[in-house]
């Protein structure tokens, strides 16, 4: 796909920004499981946490292409930084379409800039692939909405203070899902226990709950059982990130495994030259294009005003499938080497695994794609 | 009204593997990117325009199409405008030496009338070092080479600058404005252009000049120098294991490097 001369700088510039500072950081991040809030910091200062804030609020309004593009390479640098700041384009995202002026105007500025950071609350402990049999419950009282519930795997639930919640304002009710915005300043929001992870270590994944959490009746962002249909249609253009992020992780795992293969020496020859191997580099390459190419399509249909939701599914499906197998390729390349946390790609594979799960596991993209192509 | 004008240049890297053709490295084996030293010589503009009240700041470039991109880069990062000099007559000289590049410099200064020159301490590539020092010679320019720090009076004209001389040792300077400093790494750290940087990046003007704009013809650009071979030098590599205790192990490195030189008393 032909870039525009401004998508190709940012690629480059985000990608010094990846192999410069997100990368040198990794390592210690994960192992610690510590958010890098410095470079959270480089982030805003490349503008990169306003991506999806409208430009009359002081972002950078990113087409759909420079987001791929954006979280491609955050992704190559450091796949938990990348995690977080797609989640506080979510935030960020509701509140431009859904919000009111006002509600713009007080958080829109600000988050540009880095900080509030946002959350996206919808998964439950009992309610993940289905958010409909979620429990957690708005009830209407006064000029009020009263907010009970528990919310699961929030990232940035720790260093978040803006939430997008999700909760029902009639128990009962599937149909009645709405979405709120909630200042995690406000009483009875209670952070849960920092969840151990496989990968992602560096990520902030905590529960969230919220105990008779008494918001304005203005901050709803969408009519009451409008919820749902806000969340998917915030998720599908995510969704073009997520996959585009798949893809950098996948990338870096190609690269420590090219130069590995090249350097180690056995059989008296670098290990790149015998076929095994390169067949492995084969495959992989063919991979990595494959769902680059799916991701910027994807990403062109979202900018042309096409339905994108069918081809978003299959890059996040494909994508992610193919960071997995790659990260894993890239392991073996290594040989023992690999399994060892001082090797980068011991970190790409355990990492590599949470892109087919979270904002819409492979098997409810197959759903969706299915029921693009046959119904 | 102060004006900045930074020199720049698109330099060639080598790939670690390559093969010469005669004296040349095709184009395969390399890959361009802003000269090193420069990145330092924009930020160090940029952040002159930050901190007064009217500077503007003038990018310059000598090179081919392609440079464009090294030049957005610098207008990206905060450079109001740039210059780039190109035409046939460049594009079919062999070797560009300081000379040539002095009196196409010379030429943007005449035009310009910059009241501070910033360059790189050298070009990565040919690693001339030269041509900061030699255009502020024929611009009638004072000038400082390998600037380290810099404090700007500019009500006063004066530039304070410290230089990094051989040996560890720093000495500070005062040049009077115009001037040109030749810029050395280390002065300062080098930004990330911002994506609103970028954006704004692609309205910014890049000037497109050939020798004829600037009142030059093919004899300023003519080389003295030829470039006669190049290869790649044979490298040795040595290994002595220290054998012993941690204190034998030092004892036997200290006489080692005295051997070779470092830490000369």
């Amino acid at each position: 796909m032909e870039l525009t001369a401004e998508q190709r700088t940012i690629r480059d510039v985000v990608r010094e920004f990846a192999v410069e500072e997100l990368r040198e950081g990794a390592q210690e991040a994960d192992k610690t499981e510590t958010f890098p809030e410095d470079l959270w910091d480089g982030l805003a200062e490349l503008d990169l946490t306003g991506l999806t804030v409208p430009l009359e609020y002081g972002g950078y309004e990113a087409d759909r292409v420079t987001y791929a593009l954006v979280n491609e390479e955050v992704a190559y640098g450091q796949l938990a930084v990348a995690t977080a700041l797609s989640v506080h384009c979510l935030a960020t995202s509701c509140l431009s379409e859904f919000g009111t002026d006002e509600q713009k105007e007080q958080w829109l500025p600000e988050m540009a800039t880095g900080r509030p950071v946002g959350m996206f609350c919808l998964s439950e402990p009992e309610a993940g692939s289905n958010p409909a049999e979620m429990s957690t419950t708005a009830i209407r009282e006064g000029d009020e909405y009263v907010l009970n519930g528990r919310k699961q795997w929030i990232t940035n639930g720790q260093r978040g203070e803006v939430a997008i919640v999700f909760a029902k304002t009639d128990p009962e009710d599937d149909g009645s899902v709405t979405q709120f915005l909630v200042p995690k300043s406000t009483a009875g929001v209670e952070v849960g226990k920092k969840e151990e992870k496989l990968g992602l270590r560096a990520s902030d994944t905590t529960q969230l709950t919220f105990d008779d959490v008494r918001i304005p009746a203005e901050n709803r962002l969408t009519a009451e059982g409008r919820g749902l249909s806000a969340a998917f249609h915030i998720l599908t253009g995510g969704r073009v990130g997520i996959a585009a992020q798949a893809v950098g992780v996948a990338q870096a795992a190609f690269d420590q495994a090219r130069t590995y293969a090249h350097e180690r020496e056995q059989f008296d020859a670098p290990i790149s030259e015998i076929q095994t191997i390169r067949h492995k580099f084969a495959e992989m390459a063919t991979q990595i294009e494959a769902s680059r190419g799916l991701v910027h399509e994807a990403a062109r249909q979202d900018d042309a005003g096409e339905d994108n939701r069918v081809t978003a599914a299959m890059a996040k499906y494909f994508a992610s499938e193919a960071a997995v197998d790659v990260a894993n390729e890239a392991v073996q390349i290594h040989g023992g080497y690999g399994y060892m946390s001082e090797f980068d790609v011991e970190r790409f594979y355990r990492d590599a695994k949470i892109t087919t799960i979270y904002e819409g596991t492979s098997e409810i993209q197959k759903e969706i794609i299915a029921r693009g192509v046959l119904d | 009204m102060m004006k900045v004008l930074v020199t720049v240049k698109e330099v060639a890297e080598v790939e670690e593997d390559f093969v010469l053709d005669g004296t040349r490295i095709d184009d395969r084996f390399l890959e361009y990117d802003l000269n090193e030293w420069d990145d330092y010589a924009i930020e160090t503009a940029v952040q002159l325009a930050e901190a007064g009240d009217d500077v503007e700041v003038v990018s310059a470039t000598i090179g081919p199409e392609r440079c464009e991109e090294t030049i957005r880069m610098a207008l990206a990062k905060g450079v109001d405008r740039g210059i780039r000099v190109w035409d046939d007559t460049l594009a079919s000289v062999d070797l560009l030496d300081v000379n040539a590049k002095t009196e196409i410099f010379n030429a943007i200064i005449a035009e310009e009338e910059p009241d501070l020159i910033l360059t790189g301490v050298q070009a990565h590539d040919d690693s001339f070092g030269a041509t900061g020092v030699s255009v502020a010679d024929a611009a009638g320019y004072e000038w400082a080479a390998v600037v380290n720090a810099l404090d700007l009076d500019a009500d006063a004209g004066v530039a304070h600058v410290r230089r990094e001389l051989e040996g560890g040792v720093e000495e500070l300077t005062d040049v009077e404005l115009p001037a040109v400093l030749t810029i050395q790494t280390g002065i300062n750290e080098p930004r990330y252009a911002s994506l609103r940087g970028i954006r704004m990046a692609q309205r910014k003007e890049i000037a497109q000049q050939t020798l004829d704009d600037l009142g030059l013809d093919e004899g300023a650009v003519e080389s003295q120098i030829t470039l006669t071979d190049m290869y790649e030098p044979e490298s040795e590599s040595d290994v002595e294991l220290f054998e012993g205790d941690a204190d034998a192990a030092a004892a036997s490195l200290a006489s080692v490097l005295r051997e070779k030189g470092v830490g000369a008393q």
